[in-house]
């Protein structure tokens, strides 16, 4: 049975962010609460929301709000029911017993209780919810993070647990991890006694909150919150609920519940309110300062007062090796070697308690919690015979499947494939399921085609290659134009079909490396920077016109150039958590490598477009002048910069396969795109445009410099000299747009923006 | 016995017609700066340097400081002319108003320091170290710290010293050992050895009060664990006095190759009483915000230097009678042509001139740029003069005193045999000059810290202070055909300069060995495009001038295509030496050298 309707119960935080989801999906959902107008009011919330649970504004129509006391008759064409309530199994189970005589027969129910096992859940349940039912555990926010944890019970249909598995990878976009009955499932139960040692051994050991964050933070690849920033971020308020929970659960020997200790301080924290960022502040808060400013402060964990933050001095903290930052007998070496070790010595444990494979549990904890590295992968990076030495030395026990490794590591790559260490001593592929294609499996299997600094060029298969961006957060420079300068020369001799454009890095691409470009603009180094405007120019123009179809393929930001290549590609396939826009503005430039022309092209030739020469100036305009970011692929949709065939893709693993079916599909007869010309407004568009600018400014909303930026944009936008009454071609808008870029560059204002978001990373409004 | 006339013409030229006082006269405290402020200034200033210090040069060079029983003596009759010194305000030039000092600026302030530096330049150490301590506590002394010792710095009555090096740490003061032990009535005790102290002792002042770096007892490792005290020779009395004796003591002299006049002394602190300036563990920092002063100080002596070694040269060059011209005799009623008719000769002096009179005028250009960054009122307009002034400050030290040194030495050539001969007076100068290029930052760090520092810092905003007006420069005169001669010189080392620049910064963003592989030809290629930028400012003045008696502009013109001609192409070299990176430095083998 295809999953075609949804009903969430619960409308907390939770349960209407999973029905945001599947909204997003572009499902209908049900959404109940036991508090009257409380689903209503959640959609509401959620519309107002930074960052949004919505992918579209659209998608919120597709939630129906209800109130549970006479909305559950809502529930009865619904295939899949969330529950999404408050954490009690015996509230959990009146609802569960409310629904057997309305939901449909073979719809299937799921919690998404964090705490709570499944067999509690179903205790005095009827055999008739036993088959259909299962624990679907959701991380928050449910929209962005990308795991979802699934418990199935012994008497759970293979074919529910499989159906839901399925809906949540593809329509969903979560890596759906297997859990075994336990509590807090893989995630929260390592995750928790993580934070709780860490916490713990901060105290005992005497560090400061920032000198433990540093050292649970980015050494260890953990996000630079480390752990007192997540509990600020998460509600310190959550531990001892977690703490009670797991004590109830696990058995008294379990190194979780021996672990745990009274902080007086954290207690004391809690009951005045400073719960983190949603109380009054916790261990971090902002205070104001003697000129009104915000001052950020920070706790002293002996005397409980807040100081001005300190930025640590410790020597290891500069260690990339952790090895050797685990040796160092600093402060924060001491702590981190404690900390990992009652951490990853307690994962090794846990396998096969609470997951069958390693690769499960540090699947669940980088998609979780958001690590670099799960903890086997620590493990290999310390290395396995390590970690049983320290853990000898320290009188504990070594778990069995760590005595088994003895030297050997968890992962392997054997001829090109990466391989796990199993609970039964063997070697196994990490699995990956159908339709999932890796850039990382690819790259393991065989050296690039071509390659520099900036990009590289792989084989993907069927006659499909595939160009990495790989420099520093993947920003744009000569080297990413040479390698695509190379890929469009080698698809020009047949040495491949099609080409899709896509990377692993967090981001697709920030845009033009704007360090080089400032620098170059100080040294007065026009001809330099205009070159490279023109490079870029003719490596779009190539890519668009070469004999290949090409497949922009982007995942994260999407920014600027990255966005003004994809807008020279065929076809786009993105990821649902695409942000794409043209942001030049922000730095006081405008779009220099077509992307304005390109925006001109796809409202001109869009069947919504108002006929006439304006429209489409106005509609490019609005988008660049503002700098305006989709916040997901349907907001680029919206924006045109996805066009109709282009595809979004939800799981972010299926993204490249997606991407390369989408290249094949466009291969067969393939003719590249007419080069067309365009009838643009010229000077009178141009007025029109600069008195909606005027009036803007009237109201305070542009700056001066903004006003500058809008003009040269409008002046590139409008054709220049022309007018309507002559045809433009992309050559003569690619040297206007050129023109009014190096116009902008040459201006102290711009620089001075470049500068600032170079250094601050946030945009100067001047 | 050496000559001096300050060059007071060329010094007005460059005040008043290329930077122009028109900026300096909107800027607070300036408003009166005009002939009337200038004039007396720079000819009272001339008249002391040439009656009172010139001719306690050569004396002071072969007698000495002596030391004896703790007690420093200065050359006879220096300590009346310190007097006279004092007594004429020289002191009190740069000093605030509120310490009585003059508060004028440092465009016409730098002036006055060259013509020190030709005149004596050991003498000018003393006033010039006092000046550093005046700015020291100015910058970051407390409320009762400034009150207590600016006036008196000002006025000269104490001198003042800057104690940074010990036996094991120069460069690097991370190693730094003298300690700084806390009392309870907030007074520290100072305990270590510091070397190569200009001033330390001396007779010249009632009492000096020495900045010293020391660590505390808490201090962290390393450059950030420096803190900055004050510690007067005779602990100052309720009322302001000298009071009982400091346990810091000169316990020996430098013998050094010149400067002998200056005192340079080993000093010991054994337990003296100090006071902490600034915040604890800051002294470095502190140090760091006047050591742009002190190094724009430094390339103006090898300013000073160039010049009085020039004009000796010409003078000699006009009088000495040797061979005949190569086109024809230029005194036939004398046994011999005078040797400047020689086109060597000429080379030399033309060199000499060349170098001297582009520095002065860059040197003016910074001055002026440094008045504006401490004292105009918009912050914006601060900042970029600011970014000008730090880019220049490593260029101006190493490439002025590389110059006074090779004037020195050009200055000699012209003096023949007579100029190795001491009682002349040409190899003074070379010896004067020959530590210019050494203390306050060696010319190898100034250019370590041009590659390293000045060029990446804000993506190299600095930059931007030089290469914009210039490149403007050359795009606004490039329709003038009478500029053709200096434009084209100018524009083709302008290109160069900016294609080394963006080299060594990219090489030196992956491999900083690289950057410091370049770094010397780098300070000396980007030196001369900015003496050309301002020959040719100076050309573009000389040319709009009409026929005048003393022939000052067509001599500007005649030095600028010199310049053009016969100094700037170096930058080729230079470029190339820069261009050909750091593997030859890096290659061999440490066990082969």
């Amino acid at each position: 049975m295809a999953i075609a309707k949804v009903a969430v119960i619960g409308a907390g935080v939770m349960g209407a962010g999973i029905a945001a989801q599947v909204a997003n999906a572009g499902l209908p959902v049900v959404l109940l609460d036991i508090v009257p107008g409380g689903a209503a009011a959640a959609v509401e919330r959620m519309l107002r929301a930074d960052p949004a649970p919505f992918m579209r504004r659209a998608a919120a129509r597709l939630v129906t709000p209800g109130d549970l006391a006479t909305g559950l008759p809502l529930l009865a064409d619904c295939d899949w029911i969330i529950e999404a309530i408050i954490e009690k199994p015996e509230a959990k189970r009146a609802l569960y017993a409310q629904l057997a005589g309305i939901r449909k027969p073979g719809s299937i129910v799921s919690s998404n209780t964090s705490t709570i096992p499944l067999a509690a859940l179903l205790e005095g349940e009827g055999a008739a919810l036993a088959p259909d039912f299962l624990i679907t555990h959701f991380f928050n926010p449910p929209r962005y993070m990308r795991l979802l944890e699934i418990v199935r019970g012994p008497a759970t249909r293979p074919e529910a647990a499989a159906e839901i598995g399925a809906f949540a990878d593809r329509m969903l976009g979560k890596t759906v991890i297997d859990c075994h009955d336990r509590p807090g499932f893989i995630a929260n139960r390592i995750g928790g006694q993580w934070m709780q040692s860490a916490i713990n051994h901060a105290f005992a050991m005497g560090l400061t909150v920032e000198e433990a964050d540093a050292a649970m933070g980015p050494p260890i690849g953990v996000p630079k919150t480390g752990v007192f920033g997540l509990l600020d971020l998460v509600g310190i308020d959550l531990m001892p609920h977690v703490a009670a929970s797991m004590k109830a659960t696990l058995p008294a020997t379990d190194a979780y519940v021996q672990g745990m200790r009274e902080q007086p301080l954290i207690a004391r924290m809690i009951a005045e309110g400073r719960t983190g960022r949603k109380g009054k502040g916790g261990f971090y808060t902002r205070e104001r300062g003697p000129g009104g400013e915000s001052l950020r402060r920070c706790i002293d964990l002996a005397s409980g007062a807040y100081r001005e933050t300190q930025k640590p001095q410790l020597e290891s903290l500069a260690l990339r090796d952790l090895k050797a930052f685990v040796a160092h007998p600093d402060r924060a070496g001491r702590y981190t070697r404690a900390v990992l070790l009652d951490t990853l010595g307690y994962a090794a444990a846990l396998v096969p308690e609470i997951a069958d494979t390693v690769a499960d549990v540090d699947a669940a904890m980088r998609l979780g919690y958001n690590w670099k590295y799960g903890p086997f992968e620590l493990i290999d990076r310390l290395g396995p015979g390590w970690l049983a030495k320290a853990l000898t030395e320290a009188g504990r026990p070594v778990p069995p499947l760590l005595a088994m490794a003895g030297a050997r590591p968890f992962y392997r790559t054997a001829e090109g494939t990466l391989e796990f260490l199993g609970t039964d001593g063997a070697y196994h592929p990490v699995p990956r399921p159908e339709g999932v294609l890796l850039l990382a499996d690819v790259k393991r299997r065989g050296p690039a085609l071509a390659r520099n600094a900036s990009a590289s060029l792989w084989d993907l298969g069927d006659g499909v290659a595939c160009l990495e961006f790989h420099s520093k957060m993947n920003a744009l420079d000569p080297g990413t134009l040479e390698m695509l300068g190379k890929a469009v020369a080698l698809g020009r001799k047949g040495g491949f079909k099609a080409l899709v454009i896509y990377n692993e890095g967090e981001q697709f691409s920030v845009g033009a490396n704007l360090g080089l470009a400032l620098f170059a603009a100080n040294i007065a180094a026009w001809g330099e920077v205009e070159g490279m405007v023109e490079q870029g120019q003719k490596a779009m123009l190539a890519l668009r016109a070469a004999p290949f179809p090409s497949v922009g393929a982007p995942s994260g930001m999407a920014l600027g150039g990255g966005c003004e290549i994809l807008l020279h590609c065929t076809a786009i396939q993105a990821h649902a958590e695409s942000y794409i826009g043209l942001v030049e503005a922000g730095v006081g430039l405008i779009p220099g490598w077509g992307g304005g022309t390109a925006m001109l092209h796809r409202w001109a030739d869009a069947s919504r477009t108002p006929r006439g020469p304006m429209p489409p100036v106005a509609k490019a305009f609005e988008m660049i002048s503002t700098a305006q970011v989709a916040k997901s692929a349907f907001e680029a949709q919206e924006m045109l910069i996805l066009r109709p065939g282009d595809g979004i893709t939800f799981n972010r693993d299926r993204l490249l396969a997606d991407a390369k079916a989408k290249a094949l599909s466009l291969v067969e007869n393939y003719r590249p795109p007419e080069s067309k010309t365009l009838r643009l407004p010229g000077a009178s568009g141009r007025a029109a445009l600069q008195m909606a600018v005027a009036q803007q400014a009237a109201m305070g909303r542009v700056t001066a410099h903004d006003a500058v930026v809008c003009a040269h944009l409008a002046e590139a936008l409008t054709g220049g000299t022309h007018d309507q009454t002559e045809e433009v071609g992309d050559a003569e808008l690619h040297a206007l747009e050129r023109a009014q870029f190096m116009a902008l560059l040459k201006t102290p204002a711009t620089l001075a923006r470049i500068e600032h978001m170079l250094e601050t990373g946030r945009p100067l409004r001047n | 016995m050496p000559i001096y006339a300050a060059p007071l013409r060329d010094m007005r030229f460059v005040l008043n017609e290329l930077a122009g006082t028109a900026a300096l006269r909107a800027l607070p405290g300036c408003e009166e700066l005009g002939p009337d402020l200038i004039d007396p200034v720079l000819e009272g200033a001339a008249t002391f340097c040439t009656e009172v210090l010139l001719p306690l040069n050569q004396s002071g060079d072969s007698e000495g400081c002596t030391l004896a029983n703790g007690a420093v003596r200065t050359p006879q009759g220096f300590r009346e002319a310190y007097d006279g010194f004092r007594a004429g305000g020289w002191t009190a030039l740069a000093a605030d108003p509120q310490w009585g000092g003059q508060g004028l600026p440092k465009s016409l302030g730098a002036l006055v320091e060259e013509m020190i530096c030709s005149a004596n330049l050991a003498f000018g150490m003393y006033p010039g170290l006092s000046h550093g301590a005046y700015m020291a506590i100015a910058k970051h002394g407390s409320a009762d710290q400034q009150a207590l010792y600016l006036p008196k710095l000002a006025s000269g009555e104490w001198s003042g010293t800057m104690c940074l090096t010990e036996p094991q740490c120069g460069t690097d003061l991370g190693l730094i050992r003298t300690r700084a032990a806390p009392e309870p009535d907030g007074s520290f005790r100072i305990t270590g050895g510091k070397i190569f102290i200009s001033a330390g002792e001396h007779d010249l002042a009632e009492n000096i009060i020495h900045l010293v770096l020391a660590k505390l007892p808490d201090a962290p490792p390393g450059t950030r664990g420096i803190s900055l005290f004050v510690v007067p020779k005779f602990l100052p009395t309720a009322a302001g006095r000298p009071g009982a004796r400091n346990a810091v003591t000169c316990t020996g002299l430098e013998h050094k190759m010149g400067i002998k006049a200056s005192a340079t002394c080993a000093m010991a602190f054994d337990g003296a009483t100090g006071w902490l300036v600034g915040r604890p563990h800051r002294g470095l920092a502190a140090m760091f915000t006047m050591m742009n002063e002190a190094r724009l100080g430094v390339g103006v002596q090898g300013l000073g230097i160039a010049e009085v070694a020039y004009q000796n040269a010409v003078a000699y060059a006009r009088d000495r009678l040797q061979g005949r011209g190569l086109d024809g005799a230029a005194a036939p009623d004398k046994p011999a042509d005078p040797i400047l008719v020689h086109p060597d000769i000429r080379r030399m002096l033309l060199t000499m001139r060349a170098m001297t009179e582009g520095c002065r005028a860059l040197a003016a250009l910074v001055a002026q740029a440094h008045d504006v960054g401490q004292r105009h009122p918009d912050a914006a307009a601060r900042q970029a003069a600011d970014d000008y002034v730090q880019l220049m400050t490593p260029i101006i030290k190493a490439l002025f005193t590389d110059t006074g040194w090779e004037a020195a030495g050009l200055g000699m050539q012209v003096w023949g045999g007579h100029g190795y001969i001491r009682d002349n007076g040409m190899e003074q100068f070379a010896r004067d000059a020959r530590i210019t290029q050494i203390y306050e930052g060696t010319n190898g760090i100034q250019a370590l810290d041009l590659v390293g520092r000045k060029l990446g810092t804000h993506a190299g905003r600095y930059l931007r202070s030089f290469f914009h007006p210039a490149l403007a420069f050359i795009e606004a005169q490039s329709e003038v055909p009478a500029m053709e001669p200096f434009l084209l010189p100018l524009s083709k080392a302008f290109g160069r300069l900016q294609q080394v620049t963006a080299e060594v910064a990219r090489r030196g963003l992956s491999d900083p060995f690289e950057a410091g592989a370049a770094a010397s030809d780098y300070l000396r290629l980007f030196g001369l495009t900015a003496l050309a930028f301002a020959w040719a400012r100076m050309a573009e003045i000389a040319l709009r001038q009409g026929p005048e008696p003393e022939g000052f502009y067509k001599a500007k013109l005649a030095t600028a295509r010199f310049f053009m001609q016969r100094i700037l192409p170096e930058t080729s070299s230079l470029a190339a030496k820069c261009l050909a990176g750091g593997e030859t430095l890096r290659e061999m083998d440490a066990a082969l050298f």
